[in-house]
């Protein structure tokens, strides 16, 4: 590549966070330790040691007619063994969680290759086939891009990223498919994705201290650092949107076109 | 009916409230002089689970307990996101003050406790169909305001004073 990316503008340390999110090159801090068979339970696709379903036969079983874009793009290993696409998704609290819709959508389409992603204002679901989606679901459960009060890990009934935390500091969940345990201080995850209850709990680890979220966190707020006080981000965003209003609206050119169409540009 | 003088009190904290913290503070607010009535506020809890994959599994949410509240087994439905108290006008200054003693003790964050009209005042017919199952009868108006248009009343309101 001829040039190398920016990501996204900024100068303080969400801006900075975010690019970190963004970079594949970035290696993001693992933090706890989570098995595959815990991770393919929470997700509840399939139970943890049966086979993945198939949607279509192996690729290289298959016969396709000629096509450059199939020589040229390697298939993901997930797609070569035909299985299904399945999803995981996340709903981030506003208070300070690591990654927020946006900064998700940006990071899975630059770290993570065949993905389909969703971006709504409280959750973010990625797509991809089943076999990749555990590995991804790995980085993303393991590593600084989650906590387990303050991300919540949901596949239906997501509402709750908006709403006050409760006394312990997790985010609203209407299924509580999480606990807090007061004695230990540790959460577990009691149900999977939808609000199926689990056999045995998944434990998530400690809640993130909130003075270290404030460090990591990629969401610009008042109380931590506020959108205003980046002078670059701010400009960049302004830039983009006096360039979007000026070219929806045509200004300066439908102007003249006008005039021409009317002979009045003599 | 005598009209009397009432004035809402509403108690905002920054957090939601556990079913115990509720439970302690309806309490002790319960035993303050002039308190009319309580309006408990939040976010609702589901019983089962309403759709997705999961749909008709029960919830069994840790937040939706049964208070007791001076003597009386009340269910909470909601995870408490406020609570509005009517209150006499003549007990009002003395009820504050206390209110902000109160949750100063008991809770380690932060709140917000504002004087104001955060009920309804006014009758509707939702009110009169709601509270007396007909236009014609009369019904109770100090139930005005606390009444949600969606339930049953019978399921979220509870009597518990004399």
């Amino acid at each position: 590549m001829s040039y190398k990316p920016q990501y996204t503008p900024g100068e303080t340390k969400i801006a900075q966070n975010r690019r970190n999110h963004m970079d594949p090159d970035f290696e993001m801090k693992k933090i706890r330790n989570i098995n595959d068979e815990e991770i393919v339970s929470v997700l509840g696709h399939r139970n943890p040691g049966e086979n993945y379903k198939t949607v279509h036969p192996p690729l290289d079983e298959m016969d396709f007619e000629e096509d450059p874009m199939k020589e040229l793009v390697e298939p993901i290993p997930g797609a070569k063994q035909g299985t299904r696409t399945r999803y995981i998704q996340f709903a981030d609290s506003m208070y300070n969680a690591p990654a927020h819709p946006y900064d998700r959508a940006r990071t899975y389409m630059s770290r993570f290759r065949g993905v389909d992603t969703g971006t709504l204002s409280g959750r973010q679901v990625i797509e991809i086939r089943e076999l990749d989606l555990e590995a991804i679901s790995k980085t993303l459960l393991e590593t600084e891009f989650f906590d387990p009060a303050k991300t919540g890990l949901r596949g239906a009934t997501v509402h709750g990223h908006s709403l006050r935390l409760d006394e312990n500091g997790l985010m609203f969940d209407a299924l509580q498919r999480y606990v807090y345990n007061e004695e230990t201080g540790r959460v577990s995850y009691v149900k999977d994705q939808v609000g199926r209850p689990l056999d045995t709990p998944v434990d998530v680890g400690e809640p993130m201290d909130e003075e270290h979220l404030k460090e990591i966190t990629t969401i610009y707020r008042s109380d931590n650092v506020g959108m205003r006080e980046d002078k670059e981000a701010l400009e960049a965003v302004l830039t983009i949107h006096e360039a979007r209003t000026d070219g929806g609206y045509g200004l300066g050119v439908f102007k003249d076109d006008l005039k021409a169409k009317l002979g009045d540009d003599k | 009916m005598e009209p009397i003088k009432a004035i809402d009190v509403r108690i905002f904290p920054h957090r939601r409230l556990k079913p115990k913290t509720t439970e302690k503070i309806l309490n002790e607010l319960l035993d303050l002089e002039g308190v009319l009535r309580f309006l408990v506020n939040g976010e609702s809890l589901p019983k089962i689970v309403g759709y997705g994959p999961a749909r008709g599994t029960s919830v069994n949410h840790p937040d939706r307990k049964i208070i007791t509240v001076k003597g009386k087994k009340i269910e909470l439905l909601v995870s408490v996101g406020e609570i509005v108290v009517s209150i006499k006008q003549e007990n009002l200054e003395e009820f504050v003050t206390k209110t902000k003693t109160i949750l100063e003790e008991t809770l380690n964050f932060g709140f917000d406790v504002r004087v104001g009209v955060f009920t309804r005042t006014k009758t509707t017919v939702s009110d009169y169909l709601k509270l007396g199952y007909g236009i014609e009868d009369n019904f109770d108006p100090s139930l005005v305001g606390i009444v949600d248009p969606k339930t049953k009343s019978k399921e979220t309101v509870k009597l518990i004073g004399d």
